[in-house]
């Protein structure tokens, strides 16, 4: 009988000091987050264009980590959408929208049509566009990210989306090849002399 | 044990990895002296050469000295670009470049005066101070004269401690032998530039490497080290074997001191800077002479030059130039090469200019470059991986690179590649392995650019969620304060001013929408005066039904009563109220509505877009500026906005009543005012004449408001059977007028000042843009009630 008691008492001790240390270590090791939206937004191009339905590239991360669909992407395109089809471990589908062509645009404002309204101030995403309320605005290059929401609110329609052109920097080697072949070397011994 | 200072006085030497021992044939150019060659007409200066963030110190048409500076710089990275010969400024416009895909950069032309005329140059000394040599080193704009054009000063200026200086004489290129004939015929200046050196980095031991294919040089250079003033001992010659590729910066240093420089670092981490003899001649010129650098020795060579040699050539010659001066005979399918055989790039045109690392012209004959072999399959022979100076593995790197796995093939270190070409040399199978690792290391660079920028545009993106939360909560707060405030200061009087004011702000509305009674009229009148247009788009379409709307809601708004008295009223309205009402309301209403339509016409017909709309816009600016006063921009594109705003409502208005089933009425009215109104806006715009600024203004507003009211009251009005009756009314009482408005559409017109364009412009855009939106919605609306 005693055995018995002793046996149940064992384990129901054990029993909470496991329970105690579990629950001590889920809160001293709660990992903040889903790890993998982190991995997710890594990927995807941070034009945080809204194209996908989502007010920015975390919260598509977020809404793919949570099940949705892997192609609502279009500034990223294929390679994208594999990318993160490989990730999530689904099925690669096709770009739901016509994926954008690979040619890199930016924003132009023509200044002396802006009427100084500040909307397209308001709707850039990444705050590449400067300016004041009446005053002309234009766009910082470098941080444009192309992702065309300062056109629809521009009430003069004067914003551009141009393609950035190629210069020295940006250039692809295609080079031909310049090929070196054996020739008979004749040393012009006399003249050196 | 020796120490490393030891072994570089003993002079030993360290085996350096791979290599190849191509033809030289550096015997056609570097039998003869250097030379110079005549004027260019025409110098190609492109701006900025080295570093990006510059100004252009002179402009179109300015004369300017030999050795004038052409570029300010404030980045310590930037190189100033000097003249190259005295002319004048012709051009400075976007030329092709130096380079292998000979892209547009912008470029200073120069016409030279032929006179070749120094400006003044102030000659420094030994004497001066480190910082003082090394700003003048800068502003000569010195770059490294071995090929990469790196800025002198910079490595002049090390944070870290240097022990070992290595000038590089070496040039195992084939064909070229500029630096040669240099250390041949200038070893003085050389050995006076490597004691600047000596000066500005105070180095333990300085070492002149040559490549022992170069005997008249070494005697020369050791001929110049025993009579230079330098202290005994720090400086000697070393002759290394002749290798390709020993001239390589990394190269060089793993076979003087049998070190390597780690990947990714650069050499002044081990203590180490190399420099070329070039470069030590130029920075000799510019402290003690003040010479900046524009000119350099290039090798002109080839079989199919007939002159080949040595030529001081002013930075900025066009090339095509030198081939002519050089008595150069095309052949077919001439390759033009700047750089040597194995690491130079082909120009695809020849007006372009030397630039300050163009080391050599090379125009081969087809029988000593030969026509480029087929490509065939690897065979994984590893001749490629022996020859590799790098250590890489270039079989690995190339089927990786061909697969477009580049970020494998950054894995097997491909930025450690020096494209020296031994790989594609060495290939039995023809491989342009080269070329395979340029392209992948221009994708790659072009993917961590990506990278860089994804992750700032996040966070930018980040601080500016935040930014707007902060905002937000700061206006909230903001407003709690403010309402707290206003109630503990709000008495019972102000409570009674209140309701006063709003008694006044309705009594001023009904007045109001009797205004836009009237402005309806007007509007069919003007319809009437002109006809001659085609039928156009929907935007049209829905504006006129907007109207009508608003003329029918008027009627009832403005009449309580019964619809007969309605309309028995308004038979007489037009007489009464045309002159009772001021004429100012009915203008300024007109002219933006006139504006809407026209241009929402426009936008909805062609698809030429800007440009013509613009145009477009352009005439009723013109008309409107016959206005003496200036016109009140602000009030106009408010008067604008309300306007698109109403009709849009108006559209969405037109819908529901479709479905209240009096369409019929509602089709006849659209097809008798609209189609006649496209004209409407040139009358309408000259009626702006007789204005003062705020009346118009208040006006505008005013009848905006009464807009927004009619088109709620017609929103009630519409199911009524009063409708049916009331539109036949409007169209036959408006018939009469016209007489009226057509005189005034006959107006003179006067020039307008520039001022008045551009507001007009504005406002008309604004009119325009709004149209548009409204037309759109009207679009989706009937499609979505089809």
């Amino acid at each position: 009988m005693s055995t018995m008691l002793i046996a149940v008492i064992l384990l129901t001790l054990l029993a909470l000091f496991f329970g105690v240390l579990l629950g001590f270590a889920a809160l001293k090791f709660k990992v903040e987050g889903n790890p993998i939206v982190d991995e997710l937004e890594a990927i995807l191009p941070q034009t945080q264009c809204g194209q996908c339905g989502y007010p920015g590239c975390r919260p598509y991360a977020e809404a793919i980590a949570n099940g949705d669909k892997v192609n609502k992407c279009p500034p990223g395109g294929t390679a994208t959408m594999e990318k993160l089809a490989s990730l999530m471990g689904v099925e690669p589908e096709p770009l739901n929208a016509e994926a954008q062509s690979q040619v890199k645009k930016i924003a132009y404002i023509r200044e002396d049509e802006c009427i100084g309204c500040t909307k397209c101030i308001q709707a850039c995403p990444v705050d590449a566009i400067i300016g004041a309320g009446k005053l002309m605005h234009t766009v910082l290059t470098a941080d444009c990210t192309g992702c065309d929401l300062c056109v629809e609110p521009c009430p003069v329609d004067c914003i551009d989306m141009i393609p950035v052109g190629q210069n020295l920097k940006n250039w692809n080697w295609r080079l031909n090849a310049i090929p070196v072949t054996l020739i008979q070397e004749t040393p012009h011994e006399e003249k050196r002399g | 044990m020796q120490t490393l200072l030891d072994q570089l006085d003993k002079g030993t030497l360290w085996r350096s990895p791979g290599g190849i021992h191509p033809p030289e044939v550096k015997f056609l150019s570097n039998t003869t002296p250097i030379s110079q060659l005549p004027l260019a007409q025409e110098y190609l200066v492109p701006v900025p050469q080295v570093g990006e963030n510059c100004t252009l110190a002179v402009k179109v048409g300015d004369k300017v000295l030999k050795g004038a500076p052409l570029t300010q710089g404030t980045s310590i990275w930037h190189l100033p670009v000097h003249a190259p010969t005295s002319g004048t400024v012709v051009a400075i416009e976007p030329r092709a470049s130096n380079h292998a895909s000979a892209l547009p950069v912008n470029t200073c032309v120069i016409a030279a005066d032929g006179e070749d005329r120094w400006c003044e140059l102030t000659p420094g000394s030994i004497e001066l101070s480190n910082q003082e040599m090394i700003a003048k080193i800068h502003g000569a704009g010195i770059a490294g004269m071995g090929g990469a054009a790196f800025p002198s000063h910079i490595k002049l200026n090390p944070v870290s401690e240097i022990e070992l200086v290595i000038i590089n004489g070496v040039e195992c290129e084939p064909y070229i032998s500029a630096d040669d004939r240099l250390m041949r015929e200038y070893s003085q200046d050389i050995l006076a530039g490597i004691a600047i050196i000596h000066r500005l980095l105070s180095p333990k031991r300085i070492v002149i490497a040559i490549e022992d294919n170069k005997p008249e040089a070494i005697k020369a250079m050791q001929q110049a080290v025993s009579q230079s003033t330098l202290p005994a001992g720090s400086t000697r010659v070393t002759v290394i074997p002749t290798k390709y590729p020993s001239g390589g910066e990394k190269q060089l240093i793993q076979i003087i001191t049998g070190r390597e420089v780690p990947s990714g670092a650069i050499p002044a981490k081990l203590g180490i800077v190399v420099h070329n003899v070039g470069t030590a001649f130029a920075i000799h010129q510019a402290v003690t002479q003040g010479k900046p650098l524009i000119e350099r020795v290039v090798t002109v060579t080839g079989q199919n030059v007939g002159k080949p040699g040595n030529y001081w050539l002013p930075i900025g010659t066009p090339v095509e130039h030198v081939l002519k001066q050089t008595e150069f005979n095309a052949e077919a399918e001439q390759k033009v090469i700047i750089g040597g055989p194995m690491m130079g790039h082909a120009l695809p045109t020849i007006q372009v200019p030397i630039l300050k690392g163009t080391n050599c012209i090379l125009v081969p004959s087809s029988q000593e470059i030969g026509i480029t072999p087929e490509e065939k399959a690897c065979i994984r022979c590893g001749e490629c991986a022996n020859a590799c100076p790098a250590l890489l593995l270039p079989q690995q790197l190339f089927w990786h690179a061909k697969a477009e796995e580049y970020d494998k093939a950054a894995s097997y270190n491909l930025k450690d590649c020096i494209e020296c070409g031994c790989c594609s040399y060495v290939c039995p199978s023809d491989i342009p392995l080269v070329e395979y690792y340029r392209i992948a290391k221009s994708a790659l660079k072009q993917a961590a650019d990506e990278k860089h920028q994804a992750e700032r545009a996040k966070l930018r993106f980040e601080a500016r969620i935040q930014r707007l939360e902060e905002e937000k909560l700061a206006r909230e707060a903001k407003a709690k304060e403010a309402a707290a405030r206003r109630q503990a200061t709000m008495t019972s009087t102000d409570k009674n001013a209140v309701t006063e004011a709003m008694a006044r702000i309705a009594a001023k509305k009904a007045a109001a929408a009797e205004a836009t009674t009237d402005n309806a009229t007007v509007e069919v009148v003007f319809a009437d005066t002109s006809n001659t247009e085609a039928p156009k788009g929907k935007a049209a379409v829905a504006a006129a039904i907007a109207r009508a709307k608003a003329k029918k809601a008027a009627q009832g708004a403005d009449d309580a009563e019964s619809s007969k008295q309605a309309f028995s009223s308004e038979s007489s309205e037009p007489t009464v109220q045309a002159e009772s009402l001021s004429q100012k309301d009915k203008v300024a209403a007109a002219i933006a509505r006139a504006k809407a339509k026209k241009t929402a016409l426009k936008a909805d017909s062609d698809t030429n877009g800007d440009t013509e709309a613009t145009v477009n816009a352009n005439q009723p600016v013109a008309e409107t500026a016959t206005s003496t006063e200036a016109d009140d921009k602000k009030a106009k594109v408010a008067a604008a906005v309300a306007r698109a705003k109403a009709k849009k409502a108006a559209a969405q208005q037109a819908e529901l009543s479709d479905m209240a089933e009096v369409q019929p009425e509602y089709a006849k009215q659209e097809s008798g005012s609209d189609v006649e109104s496209r004209n409407e806006l040139g009358s309408a715009a000259e009626l702006s004449a007789p204005l003062s600024p705020e009346d118009e203004k208040k006006a505008k507003v005013a009848a905006a408001v009464a807009r927004a009211k009619a088109k709620k009251a017609a929103a009630q009005q519409a199911d009524s059977s009063e409708v049916a009756e009331v539109q036949p009314e409007l169209v036959t009482e408006a018939k009469p007028e016209s007489g009226y408005e057509s005189d005034s559409a006959t107006e003179p017109s006067a020039p307008l000042s520039p001022e008045d364009e551009k507001k007009a412009k504005v406002a008309a855009a604004v009119a325009r843009a709004k149209a548009k939106k409204a037309a759109r919605e009207a679009d989706a609306l009937s499609d979505s009630n089809e």
